[in-house]
């Protein structure tokens, strides 16, 4: 089976990996704990923390023969750059119509 | 994590005035974009990025001079980022002028997540201290 690379919003666009994150945002967890919380093959699982890791959500270290999975900030600071787009688009279109206003205001 | 963005502008100008801007494509293009917009609910109509791509949007509310909102979205074919969202405009008369609150929220891929136990506020958590941990 061949690695996907999904963008961070495919990423949380599927429900199980939202469900995984949830799980990991309390503690990090082996891959086969996670496993237990989901009715899919253990395969599957892996797949899904893949994706999620590739996108920069979890970090992945080996303890003896245990892989313990972390969430990580590179995928969620992704989403927060989109919403920072859109805060910074407002903002300068605003100050812009309070321009126009403002001169046309003091030509009338 | 900050779900919705909002700004409060304040104008000189009456709501009246404030409300063409926001209304009237010729005066709109002016600070946003060019657009077939028309003040009627249920109205579609895009605007055009500068470059060229749609913002797809539809009318949800109109109260001349008080309210007005829209459906504002992108998808697959444009963006590889595709949203829903709303975003509303209300105006409220003050002395000497106008204030202008603007909501941009409802973005679809965060209310997803809100939608199973409130998973985004553990994640925003968790961001919130790993962040202090890498302040440390």
């Amino acid at each position: 089976m061949s690695t996907q690379t999904l963008d961070v919003f495919q990423v949380i666009a599927d429900p199980s990996r939202r469900q995984m994150m949830q799980l990991l945002s309390k503690e990090s967890m082996t891959i086969n704990a996670l496993a237990e919380n989901f009715d899919m093959s253990r395969p599957a699982v892996s797949k899904h923390i893949k994706i999620m890791h590739n996108a920069g959500f979890i970090s992945i270290k080996t303890i003896g023969r245990e892989r313990y999975c972390t969430l990580k900030q590179d995928g969620f600071n992704e989403l927060q750059q989109f919403i920072n787009y859109f805060d910074k688009f407002w903002q300068s279109k605003l100050k812009k119509l309070q321009m126009i206003l403002d001169n046309k205001s003091k030509l009338n | 994590m900050q779900r919705e963005i909002k700004h409060t502008f304040y104008f000189n100008q009456t709501p009246q005035q404030v409300w063409d801007y926001l209304t009237k494509p010729e005066l709109m293009e002016q600070w946003l974009m060019p657009s077939d917009f028309k003040p009627e609910v249920g109205h579609h109509f895009r605007f055009t990025n500068p470059n060229n791509t749609f913002v797809v949007c539809e009318v949800l509310e109109v109260k001349p001079f008080t309210n007005l909102s829209y459906v504002w979205k992108n998808d697959w074919a444009v963006t590889k980022t595709p949203y829903t969202s709303n975003v509303s405009w209300t105006l409220t008369p003050v002395e000497h002028g106008t204030e202008l609150l603007l909501v941009h929220s409802g973005f679809e891929l965060f209310k997803n997540l809100t939608d199973h136990n409130n998973g985004w506020m553990f994640l925003c958590n968790k961001l919130g201290e790993l962040l202090k941990a890498a302040n440390k």
